[in-house]
């Protein structure tokens, strides 16, 4: 069964400094990118970073992303 | 026959031994081609992120395969149109440093999509050719700078990135373009990953296989924890390590870890059943 993760962005508002989820998650699930693409000439403001579930098929449920998320941003579902 | 070889060696012994793929095409033109296919030609676009969506992972839960080979095939085209890697050994490696410059050291996009790892622990990757020169452009990409090498520091450099359990691959940025040097792992490499768990071949086995010598394995089991492709383990049977050869990239990085010199890399070519196996 395949887990269904979602991000409140409003919450999760600094992941590429914050990464606690990235660094706990057992198997890597989970991936950060921006909602504006790649920007020429130009750094993206953190607020634009975005955190996903990206590789679902590894999600065991385990709960440790959504248990070390500062911002209780995070919700794990299946 | 490995076909990228066939169609851009152009006479040299491998595809990425022919100048040529460094300096093929310009930016402008490879942008073109790029967009053709249908792709962005930018650099980030190319990074960690999962080349397939979850769509590909509800056709697998629901075992439609016919859904997953279309996806897969187109996957696989965009990719070797735009960027696609493919194992090299730590040899060929070095012998490519003397080909191209500038070669510089980079943060990997891989890894800053895939952990967000800081920039000074991610210098990790490789950029070549006249690209380096203007790779201020695109700022998240350059996060962190960009260090010029020379092609003896460059040496150096992958030499640690190896001994580290770094496996060295080639990447097209608009293909035959040749522009990346990486130095990846599983699981956060996008092409080991991808190539690995989803079988989409965005990253090519190399022109080598690894072969193990029963008679001069002492166990010792140092190249066991090297393998990033699930294709060498310890066999305690025969208290050797047995190496899958249809499951080897033919990286080299268990043979470069072998003390007793145990583990030599066969070139794929002389394998019949693996000839054609990429």
């Amino acid at each position: 069964m395949l887990a269904t993760i979602t991000v409140d962005d409003e919450k999760c508002n600094d992941p590429l400094s914050c990464r606690k989820c990235l660094l706990i998650c057992p198997t890597h699930v989970l991936g950060l990118g921006t909602d504006v693409g790649p920007q020429k000439f130009r750094e993206t403001d953190p607020s634009h970073f975005i955190l996903r579930g990206v590789r679902f098929d590894k999600c065991t449920g385990c709960m440790d992303c959504v248990e070390v998320c500062p911002q209780n941003a995070i919700q794990v579902s299946f | 026959m490995c076909v990228w070889c066939d169609q851009f060696a152009a006479g040299y012994e491998r595809w990425y031994f022919n100048p040529a793929n460094y300096a093929r095409r310009l930016y402008k033109i490879r942008k073109e081609a790029a967009e053709a296919l249908g792709a962005e030609a930018n650099p980030q676009e190319a990074g960690g992120m999962a080349i397939l969506g979850r769509e590909f992972l509800e056709a697998r839960e629901r075992n439609d395969y016919e859904a997953m080979e279309r996806m897969k095939r187109e996957a696989e085209q965009v990719s070797w149109g735009t960027h696609f890697g493919q194992v090299i050994t730590l040899d060929e490696a070095l012998k490519v440093t003397d080909i191209i410059y500038p070669i510089s050291l980079m943060t990997c996009a891989c890894r800053r999509s895939m952990v967000g790892l800081p920039d000074e622990e991610n210098f990790t990757c490789m950029g070549m050719g006249p690209g380096m020169y203007k790779w201020e452009r695109w700022p998240d990409t350059y996060r962190g700078g960009v260090h010029f090498l020379t092609p003896d520091e460059a040496k150096e450099a992958l030499t640690k990135l190896n001994k580290r359990g770094l496996v060295q691959t080639i990447a097209t940025f608009g293909t035959p373009y040749l522009a990346g040097l990486c130095n990846c792992d599983y699981p956060d490499c996008g092409f080991i990953r991808t190539v690995l768990d989803f079988g989409v071949r965005v990253l090519w086995r190399g022109h080598y296989v690894a072969k193990v010598d029963p008679e001069l394995c002492n166990g010792c089991a140092n190249c066991v924890a090297r393998c990033q492709f699930r294709a060498l383990s310890f066999a305690p049977t025969r208290n050797k390590a047995y190496i899958d050869e249809f499951q080897c990239f033919g990286c080299g990085l268990c043979a470069t870890e072998c003390d007793q010199e145990a583990i030599t890399l066969v070139e794929r070519a002389s394998l019949p059943s693996l000839a054609n196996v990429w």
